[in-house]
């Protein structure tokens, strides 16, 4: 299965989810197919996990969107154990596993030898839901069952290599930011970006 | 290992500077800091395997709203570099950085890390204070979360044993 075909089957299940992305081909055609405030992109490679748990704590009713990469995953493979730990209900990490470093030109990732499996780390890491997929259907099944269900939720996406047309990303990172928060502001009714006057103003 | 009542300033100075989420990997010389996080239930502890989780855990905490802290000690500074460059210094994430300064003078162990803290520091534009007096622990917490709530950027506050 494509990567585009999988964004544009769970694209009309989404309504007002979060979703942080990494670095690579998965954020350009996200954002073209489901273009979004609540979209964010990382620039870490690996962090992208860590970011979306952050986020999961933080907000625990909203569902939070992980977008990883084989590559990522590899990077903070310990995500998965510090995941298992905390054990957020409302996160969906979703690994689009291309079994190499496209953005970087195609170069083998620990996924290119065929050893590892992803979503048995996950479980054996203490990951609630955990799945693969290698289809549409068993792709868009897994997001539906994370939807409705809590988790913390592991999905393993066996993707076939190769990019759809889609424009990159037309915000810079702060610009990015700036947007999300407004919009988690919005949807949520909490303010982010006002904060309250801290002590250090009474202070002499 | 610290003092209770050390522990205990640094706490209260953190609640009153907002501060409402800890990230932590451990060091010996904070232990009585992360006992008093396990127990509390104002600030929310988020332990981490290593440091750089810690950076994306305050960074995504940041987006839904909260107040973040990462604690740790500075060979965590270390290896957090490229979260702290990429992710909290690019996007403009205020985070209130707490390294337990390894290797400073009266240390007697990381004497490399100690040597290279505050350089590392200043090449990635963190803007630091070293904490030596008890007496302004709370000034220091305060000042350092003003300075990154209005730059929303990051801010350390090398923890010395004088204040531990």
């Amino acid at each position: 299965m494509k990567r585009f075909e999988c964004l544009q089957a769970i694209a009309p299940l989404i309504k007002n989810e979060l979703f942080i992305t990494t670095a690579g081909g998965a954020t350009a055609e996200w954002n073209a197919v489901h273009p979004s405030d609540g979209n964010i992109q990382v620039k870490t490679l690996g962090l992208c996990s860590s970011i979306g748990l952050g986020l999961a704590l933080a907000l625990p009713k909203r569902k939070v969107f992980v977008f990883d990469g084989d590559g990522a995953l590899w990077m903070n493979l310990g995500t998965l154990a510090t995941i298992g730990l905390h054990h957020p209900k409302n996160l969906i990490h979703l690994c689009w596993d291309n079994q190499q470093y496209e953005s970087s030109g195609g170069e083998p990732t620990v996924a290119t030898a065929g050893k590892i499996d992803f979503a048995g780390v996950a479980s054996n890491a203490g990951v609630k839901s955990s799945r693969s997929a290698s289809t549409v259907d068993e792709l868009k099944q897994a997001v539906s069952h994370g939807l409705s269900h809590d988790g913390p939720h592991f999905i393993w996406a066996r993707i076939e290599a190769g990019r759809a047309e889609a424009p990159p990303l037309q915000y810079d990172e702060l610009e990015n930011k700036y947007h999300f928060i407004r919009y988690v502001e919005e949807t949520e009714g909490i303010n982010i970006l006002r904060v309250p006057m801290p002590a250090s103003y009474l202070l002499k | 290992m610290g003092t209770v009542a050390g522990a205990q300033q640094i706490l209260a100075g953190l609640k009153e500077a907002g501060i409402d989420l800890v990230s932590s990997v451990p060091d010996i010389n904070v232990l009585q800091l992360i006992n008093l996080l396990y127990e509390d239930k104002q600030i929310m502890h988020v332990p981490v395997g290593r440091e750089e989780e810690g950076v994306g855990v305050c960074a995504g905490a940041h987006l839904g709203g909260k107040k973040p802290a990462l604690l740790m000690q500075n060979g965590g500074l270390l290896n957090s570099c490229n979260g702290l460059t990429t992710t909290a210094l690019q996007f403009g994430m205020p985070i209130l950085l707490l390294i337990y300064y390894a290797g400073d003078i009266g240390d007697n162990a990381f004497h490399m890390v100690g040597l290279v803290t505050e350089p590392v520091l200043q090449g990635l534009g963190i803007k630091y204070i070293v904490m030596r007096d008890p007496g302004k622990v709370k000034q220091d917490i305060a000042g350092a979360v003003t300075l990154a709530n209005s730059s929303k950027r990051p801010v350390a506050l090398l923890l010395t044993r004088a204040v531990l």
